[in-house]
């Protein structure tokens, strides 16, 4: 608001001085473009008024609606392509977070053995969000994780004088393609074993993202306290994570089918679970050793 | 392993055709995969063997169709601007 009215003294104070000298070769159409509110299409009109003020040149005007016009449209043209491959409404119920879920989250993933109840909550047969439900997997945790990790790594190289950025992009694309990597195995493992649950990708995604905090933890006390800090804290993120792992999927794939279907699938299920919490130590320490020496 | 995405995007590339170039007349029905053989009960479970045969013959369908325009890229070697690391 500060802004609107610094520009449009500016602009009263230019036309006062552009009045008394006849303009040569265009008519000053600036005071009519002002007084026709509903002349763009736009819905960026209300910038397009402000900066009029400060041009006050009618070709520079009609430059800016037009442009001011394309972007929206190109906003609506992504914002389509966008909604058909991820539903956004989706995406928005792994990020209904707030702090209290987030705290006891985390406390949870650091020790998680004494929680009891690990039901995800149902309301009418819609799930309900983690803002509600402390069980509700979420995507917040793992993306902040993953940056906190990819920062971190910068700096732990840096203490050992073995930083440049592209070692920095190196490593966070090499954590974002382990964690591809896994959600595929998990789908393809799903799929063969045709285990009937509530796990789509992004919850897939979310449990796989889980491990980012561990490696977080991990890296951390290597750095405070040397080699023997790392592999304590190594060894207890990994055995919270995979106790964290284990129990969530079981609930998670039997929950909405409590018969649990025939012996073999279950068998199938079980393999699955373990494989999964058995893959998470070891990339913990895979994506990680290299920055303790 | 450093990986950068154009990496998971290659070997992506090269497993998925490793997939779709198994021969369904020479080599499938020879190890008993063939997807006429497996299609025995309309029952629960289609158990993993079914399911990975159809596997099979879904990515061998759509590797026909829209995989061979997906893989012009890498055959042709072009650069794909971007940051995705190294070795482009």
């Amino acid at each position: 608001m500060a802004y609107h009215s610094g520009y449009g003294a500016h602009g009263s104070k230019h036309r006062v001085r552009a009045a008394p000298d006849p303009p040569p070769l265009f008519d000053d159409t600036s005071g009519g473009y002002s007084s026709q509110p509903g002349g763009y299409p736009a819905p960026g009109a209300e910038v397009a008024f402000n900066v009029n003020h400060l041009l006050g040149d009618p070709v520079a005007n009609v430059a800016m609606a037009y442009g001011s016009s394309i972007a929206s449209h190109g906003k609506d043209m992504v914002h389509k392509e966008l909604h058909r491959f991820v539903s956004v409404n989706k995406l928005k119920y792994f990020f209904a977070v707030d702090t209290a879920y987030v705290a006891k989250k985390l406390g949870l993933l650091v020790f998680p053995y004494t929680h009891q109840n690990w039901e995800v909550q149902y309301s009418r047969d819609v799930p309900l969000p983690p803002r509600q439900d402390l069980n509700a997997p979420d995507l917040y945790i793992p993306t902040m994780a993953f940056i906190t990790y990819v920062l971190l790594a910068g700096m732990a190289l840096g203490i050992q004088k073995r930083f440049s950025p592209e070692v920095l992009g190196l490593c966070a694309s090499t954590a974002l393609v382990w964690v591809v990597l896994e959600v595929l195995a998990l789908l393809l493992g799903i799929y063969l074993a045709t285990v009937r649950s509530d796990l789509s990708t992004f919850h897939l995604l979310a449990y796989s993202g889980y491990k980012y905090v561990g490696m977080i933890l991990s890296v951390l006390t290597g750095l405070l306290f040397g080699s023997d800090g790392y592999y304590v804290a190594l060894a207890w993120t990994s055995s919270a994570l995979m106790y964290f792992i284990v129990r969530s999927f079981r609930t998670a794939a039997l929950g909405p089918d409590s018969m649990g279907g025939p012996a073999p699938r279950q068998r199938l299920q079980l393999y699955l679970t373990l494989g999964a919490a058995a893959f998470q130590p070891l990339i913990i320490y895979w994506l990680t050793f290299h920055l303790i020496r | 392993m450093a990986f950068t995405l154009y990496s998971l995007l290659q070997a992506a590339l090269l497993c998925v055709n490793a997939i779709a170039v198994l021969h369904e007349e020479r080599f499938l029905k020879n190890i008993g995969w063939g997807t006429d053989q497996g299609i025995g009960g309309f029952g629960e479970e289609p158990g993993i063997k079914s399911q990975l045969m159809n596997l099979i013959r879904s990515v061998r369908t759509v590797m026909r169709g829209i995989g061979c325009l997906l893989a012009v890229p890498q055959l042709e070697g072009w650069k794909i601007p971007g940051p995705w690391g190294p070795c482009n």
